[in-house]
């Protein structure tokens, strides 16, 4: 069994981020993956930080915070390099760290992220004279009259206009957003068509669900060419191809710079010496696996995808290497019962804490394993849903966690 | 361990994420199967009453891709085999149907016959060429697996093997016994350089993977049950079972557990190797023969969906790279699209050839001298859908030996 360079246990956003990154630096990588991460569950867009200028607001936070750790050089390494990976991949994405820009959602509200997909760029809205939003028979959880009932909320002097196209997309299960864009790859001039006739002028936008293919850029190129109208795609409930576009991206770059990506394989622990793994296990259904690596990269992906369990309460546990997990005790403030509130979820600060090269630390800041890198979701210390910096996190830390 | 992997205590993880959707080859091949996360773990625990039945269920193809999409441990296409089965309760089965689960029976009764293969596929290509097989309900288009002169349990006991203290018993699989012999032979040979004199037991019987994926649970529990018990018995005397079919192998160590639960199927399971899992081991051990003559090949490798799901690694394409010369890239174009008899149903082929057609273009693409797939019925489909003659990574290793 050949030793690894890196192995990176997790196959979302952080996990396949920091194995193209340490791919690029000529690096032999091995993605460990148990589940096919939450990509496919994604909107697409990378939030950095819910402020004005999230990057002047970075330098801000608190020390404690994973962007200190990761230091603005290499956020700004990160957007880049993520940047360069999708435009690769053909899926160009648009967007900057000191401000953010709107996307529509599937229900017509804005939600503004750094980096988003250039199909989602919704900037522009706010210069068109009319926007037309269009339904597609048989595709649920899409509705125009909704969407465009909350969109005059944000643009009340504006003409909208609900047209309801029919792709033939009936006949056989309900309608996905994904199964629409699978359908249209390599077919897309009936859509094309469609859009063509609503005689939009180069003063409106079109607003349509993601459903231009689930590979890169390409249905959307087909379609737009022939279209003077501005398209924008929104988000979508998942199986979202805005997500599965991205997720596509990052696997054919990792697959063609040779690393591994190995599904269902469940790590269950380190092999240990001293301050140091020489590897880690996987446990099938029949026996344990050791995998060598010089170097590896937990991204589990935190509470919400098992990279951190919670048996019992106040004892909230990492799974693979029984690593110190930070967590606010005390039920009071573990929680805060007004979901969407203005206030932090106790819970989401829960994480494992690190210092400045990511290597988890105990109690008293002494580092346990000198070559594992902690990134993403499983960092602990703030609410990343409640700051939105998901996604900032996710990359940056990665991106640190794999050049180090 | 049994109530964390026998399939039915699994759908109550489900959290319906549409993970298994997103990965699903069938759902992005056709709109009329409504997808593993409502076939299985949905409808799987929703039914009450014998009539309610999902009847897109017959378009799942057992490739497992949704088990690995999975982040909860669902076992999703187990619980589709588990209601397929419960569907054939009370539905007939066709000809067809019979005919492609039950491969082992028919090469058995075929072997009888004096000549009784040569006859035989003589009898295919007219089938084909008649249109009878597409009459009964099977893919026209195919050839039948044309049956081996000599099935590889028959020509055994006549291949010379160096005697060793140290033992292996092949699973030899139904598609290897009755069509690739030769792949059976690379084995052997293989076996016997790295000191390991292989044995055969008349008394398995095919795996029950055909008869799984085809509603008949019962049959293919009398299969598990004396599989296993054979299995056991060579744990006993300390003789592990390997088998370079890497479906059989899934189905030995992994599905019967999913299936039918009970600890024996766990403890046998220890007990089974796929074959470039067992070597790999052997060379972790520094007991690998590593004396390998160069071939000068570059390799083109179709991982078998059943082969990702077990969790070990790529062995065949990590000790084929210990050949100098050798060269191996992986093929990374999803499952091939035959999934076990799916594709040899008439009204599944063309699912079929939708799923398999990224691999056919990258396979056409023709830079590299030989293409290698752990699989049987994945060398047949790449062979169907490309007409280049696929290898077992066994028959290549052989070579350097």
């Amino acid at each position: 069994m050949k030793t690894y360079d890196v192995i990176v246990i997790g196959g979302g956003l952080a996990g396949f981020m920091a194995a193209a990154v340490a791919a690029s630096r000529g690096q032999k990588v091995a993605v460990l993956t148990y589940g096919s991460g939450s990509l496919p569950l994604a909107s697409g867009a990378i939030d950095f930080l819910n402020a004005k200028a999230p990057d002047a607001a970075i330098k801000n936070l608190p020390a404690h915070h994973p962007y200190k750790k990761i230091a603005s050089k290499n956020i700004d390494a990160a957007a880049k390099f993520f940047c360069d990976i999708t435009s690769q991949g053909n899926l160009p994405y648009v967007g900057r760290l000191s401000a953010q820009i709107p996307i529509v959602t599937a229900v017509g509200t804005l939600k503004y992220s750094c980096l988003v997909p250039e199909s989602m760029d919704a900037s522009n809205l706010a210069d068109k004279k009319k926007i037309f939003v269009v339904e597609i028979a048989g595709l649920k959880d899409f509705y125009g009259a909704m969407l465009v009932d909350n969109l005059k909320k944000y643009f009340p002097d504006k003409t909208f206009e609900v047209t309801k196209i029919d792709l033939k997309l009936l006949g056989g299960r309900d309608i996905t957003c994904m199964d629409a864009a699978q359908i249209l790859t390599d077919k897309e001039q009936p859509l094309a068509n469609e859009l063509k006739a609503l005689n939009a002028t180069a003063d409106d936008a079109i607003i349509i669900p993601p459903i231009l293919g689930v590979m890169g850029s390409f249905s959307r190129d087909v379609v737009k060419t022939q279209l003077k109208a501005e398209i924008i795609e929104t988000t979508c409930l998942p199986p979202s191809p805005p997500g599965l576009r991205l997720q596509r991206a990052f696997i054919k770059y990792l697959q063609k710079a040779g690393v591994r990506i190995l599904e269902n394989s469940k790590v269950i622990r380190g092999v240990v010496e001293g301050k140091k793994l020489t590897g880690v296990v996987v446990e099938n259904v029949v026996r344990e696996k050791v995998f060598p690596a010089r170097k590896v990269i937990l991204a589990t992906g935190g509470f919400y995808s098992g990279g951190i369990v919670m048996r019992d309460f106040d004892n909230p546990r990492e799974p693979i290497f029984d690593l110190p997990v930070f967590f606010p005790t005390g039920a009071e403030n573990w929680s805060n019962q007004n979901l969407f509130d203005d206030k932090p979820q106790g819970f989401s600060m829960t994480g494992i804490l690190t210092d400045a090269n990511l290597n988890p630390i105990d109690e008293n800041g002494k580092v346990l394993y000198e070559n594992l890198h902690v990134v993403g979701a499983n960092l602990g210390g703030c609410d990343k849903i409640f700051e939105r910096s998901m996604g900032g996190i996710a990359i940056a830390s990665a991106y640190k966690g794999a050049i180090l | 361990m049994s109530d964390k992997t026998q399939a039915i205590f699994t759908g109550d993880r489900c959290l319906s994420c549409t993970s298994c959707m997103a990965n699903c080859p069938v759902m992005a091949a056709i709109k009329d199967y409504r997808g593993p996360k409502l076939v299985g773990p949905a409808h799987g625990r929703m039914h009450f009453s014998q009539e309610d039945i999902e009847t897109s269920l017959e378009f799942c193809s057992n490739c497992k891709n949704c088990d690995r999409a999975c982040p909860s441990g669902v076992a999703v296409s187990t619980l589709n085999m588990l209601r397929r089965a419960e569907y054939y309760k009370t539905h007939k089965h066709t000809q067809a149907e019979d005919m492609i689960a039950h491969g082992e029976r028919m090469a058995k009764l075929i072997r009888k016959i004096p000549f009784g293969a040569t006859f035989s596929n003589v009898g295919m290509s007219f089938g084909k060429s008649l249109g009878i097989f597409s009459k009964l309900g099977l893919a026209g288009e195919r050839d039948m697996p044309a049956y081996a002169a000599t099935a590889f349990k028959d020509k055994f006991n006549s291949i010379k093997q160096t005697a060793s203290g140290k033992k292996i018993v092949m699973f030899t699989g139904c598609f290897i016994n009755d069509n690739e012999p030769q792949v059976g032979e690379a084995f052997i040979k293989v076996m016997n350089a790295n000191g390991y004199e292989v044995l055969i037991d008349k008394g398995f019987n095919c795996c029950g993977s055909p008869l799984v994926v085809t509603g008949y649970l019962d049959e293919a529990r009398e299969h598990a049950d004396n599989n296993v018990a054979r299995i056991l018995d060579w744990k006993k005397q300390g003789i592990p079972v390997v088998t370079p079919c890497t479906s059989c192998s899934l189905m030995l160590k992994e599905e019967y557990h999913e299936l039918f639960g009970e600890d024996k199927f766990h403890e046998a399971a220890q007990n089974v190797y796929d074959a470039f899992e067992f070597l790999e081991i052997l060379q972790e051990r520094g007991e690998f023969n590593e004396n390998l003559k160069p071939l000068n090949q570059k390799l083109l490798y179709h991982v078998p969906c059943h082969l990702k799901s077990q969790a070990i690694g790529l062995p065949a394409q990590d000790i084929l790279e210990e050949i100098d010369g050798v060269k191996v890239q992986t093929a990374d174009a999803g499952c091939c699209g035959i999934s076990g008899n799916y594709g040899f149903r008439k009204d599944k082929y063309e699912i079929s050839m939708k799923v398999g057609a990224k691999l056919f273009e990258r396979i056409k693409q023709d830079d590299f001298d030989k293409v290698i797939s752990d699989c049987g019925t994945c060398r047949m489909q790449i062979h169907h859908g490309t007409n280049v003659k696929p290898y077992h990574p066994i028959e290549i290793l052989a070579k350097a030996y």
